[in-house]
């Protein structure tokens, strides 16, 4: 019976120098169009009319590392409460209760319908102010004080960043939703035909699959966050945007200083970008 | 194996069972036959207690199949492997063995090795579903199948998404199960592999059970819908 290997074989894999080959051509090729941004760079760079001197943006290194610091702290932030909320979305979207489903389907439309700039300042400054006197009226402020004595409300930044996770929420919940729908039908009637139980089937063999097809538009939307914190600067956390920007109105180096605020969001997102194709590659089907 | 089905009707949104009733006694291979639609899937899915019937009472071997100790006696081969894709094929197995029947990681291991070596898997065990042919994958979901020590084993057109030479690939280790004492209930278009397998033929047309009996009826169709059935297989 193992002869009869003709008909659906999987394909042999590539033999080794093939794929030398097209490793060398690879790196050739990218290698190549990595160069040939770098000297675009270098002639937006040169068609300045004036000489470019990068030392007044180095002057204060702590406030760019800060800045780094913060805008990588806040993007994991928005990166984890929004995959919590997200998968509450989900599971509210998927819901047998109608009202539930109506809910998720209403807030994601009007997420959708919103430009993260104007959620940004709704939140810090609109909304922070209900819900500051909202929360006060109830008591909460008094609470949060017997743990923190100099709370007086929720602040620009903190308001500013729950703004961004609501915002990326409804992206979340959609690559949930598309996740779980990659598992057929099938699959279900088996877990239910061999008996396994709710929290079983998840632990086993939902979640060990999910978490594969999730990986990857995982990463592309924790990239939209990060380009997305930029916005942050509006409701005063200083984060990169906010720093270098603040750097160039000072110094008024404002080439210098955009360039490297640039960099910097490269050197966050690239290694990011860099990361998910190797979980695809890895994980892919 | 004892099946006994009283006024079975099953319906989505159109029906697909109407006023199903079998009682059978003493047959161990029981094939189920028909056009695509005509609603043998899902008689054998309601069967294995995989899907519960809008209206009916349906028992096999005294059990009614809801019942959870009858889910745990049987064993199901599906149309297309439905292996687990993210886990090996001794996983897919031992994963069940483990899990549902509280059996001991070494112990599952062996019982997995065992059946997988059966089925002519001893050197595929521990490779994903993808990693392996069309053919051995559902061999392996036999395998599986076995594994739980089920009284009785359905099958769902076992070999629909197979080629001829891995049809008969799949159909050759079956055969070797009829020797393991088991019963079976299989719906295939495999007209050859009924006459040698089975014991007992049930033809279904639109819901309903047109013709039924030994392997015989296959030469002697009665209906104008078996006839023309059997004008059309071979």
């Amino acid at each position: 019976m193992n002869k009869v290997e003709t008909s659906d074989t999987p394909p042999a894999s590539l033999t080794p120098k093939i794929n030398r080959k097209r490793r060398a051509s690879f790196f050739i090729n990218y290698g190549l169009a990595i160069l040939t941004f770098l000297i675009l760079g270098y002639l937006i760079a040169r068609a300045q009319t004036r000489v470019l001197d990068f030392s007044a943006i180095f002057d204060r290194p702590d406030i760019l590392r800060n800045a780094f610091i913060t805008t990588i702290r806040a993007s994991f932030t928005a990166l984890i409460f929004s995959v919590i909320f997200g998968l509450i979305l989900y599971f509210f979207s998927i819901s047998k209760i109608r009202y539930l489903r109506a809910l998720s389907d209403v807030f994601t439309e009007i997420i959708y319908g919103t430009p993260l700039l104007v959620m940004i300042f709704m939140m810090g400054f609109i909304f922070r102010a209900s819900i500051n006197n909202i929360i006060d009226m109830i008591g909460i402020t008094d609470f949060i004080k017997q743990f923190d004595s100099s709370f007086r409300g929720f602040s620009g930044p903190q308001m500013g960043l729950a703004g961004l996770t609501i915002y990326i929420t409804p992206y979340m919940a959609n690559i949930f939703r598309a996740a779980f729908s990659s598992i057929p039908e099938e699959q279900y009637m088996a877990m239910h035909l061999f008996g396994f139980t709710t929290f079983q089937r998840y632990r086993y063999i939902i979640v060990p699959q999910v978490i594969r097809v999730l990986m990857a538009p995982l990463m592309n939307n924790f990239s939209l966050i990060i380009k997305g914190s930029a916005l942050l600067n509006i409701v005063m956390m200083r984060e990169i945007y906010y720093e270098l920007f603040s750097i160039q109105q000072r110094t008024g180096r404002s080439v210098e200083a955009f360039f490297v605020m640039w960099l910097l969001y490269l050197a966050i997102t690239l290694p990011l970008s860099q990361f998910t194709r190797f979980i695809e590659r890895r994980w892919g089907t | 194996m004892i099946v006994d089905i009283k006024n079975l009707t099953h319906h989505y949104d159109i029906d697909v069972l109407h006023n199903v009733s079998l009682s059978l006694k003493k047959y161990g291979s029981i094939a189920l036959i028909g056009k695509s639609g005509s609603g043998k899937s899902t008689l054998l899915r309601i069967l294995s207690g995989m899907e519960k019937a809008t209206t009916g009472s349906i028992h096999v071997n005294g059990y009614p199949v809801s019942d959870p100790v009858y889910k745990k006696k049987v064993g199901f081969v599906f149309q297309n492997h439905n292996l687990f894709p993210h886990l090996t094929l001794e996983r897919n197995i031992t994963l069940i063995l483990e899990k549902t029947r509280g059996v001991e990681k070494e112990n599952a291991k062996e019982i997995a090795q065992k059946h997988l070596r059966l089925l002519q898997l001893g050197d595929q065990m521990h490779k994903l579903p993808k990693h392996v042919s069309g053919g051995q994958a559902q061999r392996a979901s036999i395998a599986r199948a076995l594994s739980l020590d089920p009284d009785v084993i359905f099958l769902d057109e076992p070999t629909a998404s197979l080629d001829p030479i891995l049809t008969d690939e799949v159909l050759t280790a079956v055969k070797k199960l009829r020797t393991l004492g088991k019963d079976f209930i299989f719906a295939t278009h495999v007209i050859s592999f009924v006459r040698n397998f089975a014991d007992y033929v049930i033809f279904m047309q639109d819901g309903v059970i047109v013709e039924q009996g030994k392997t015989t009826i296959l030469d002697n169709p009665q209906t104008e819908a078996f006839k023309d059935y059997m004008s059309k297989v071979h």
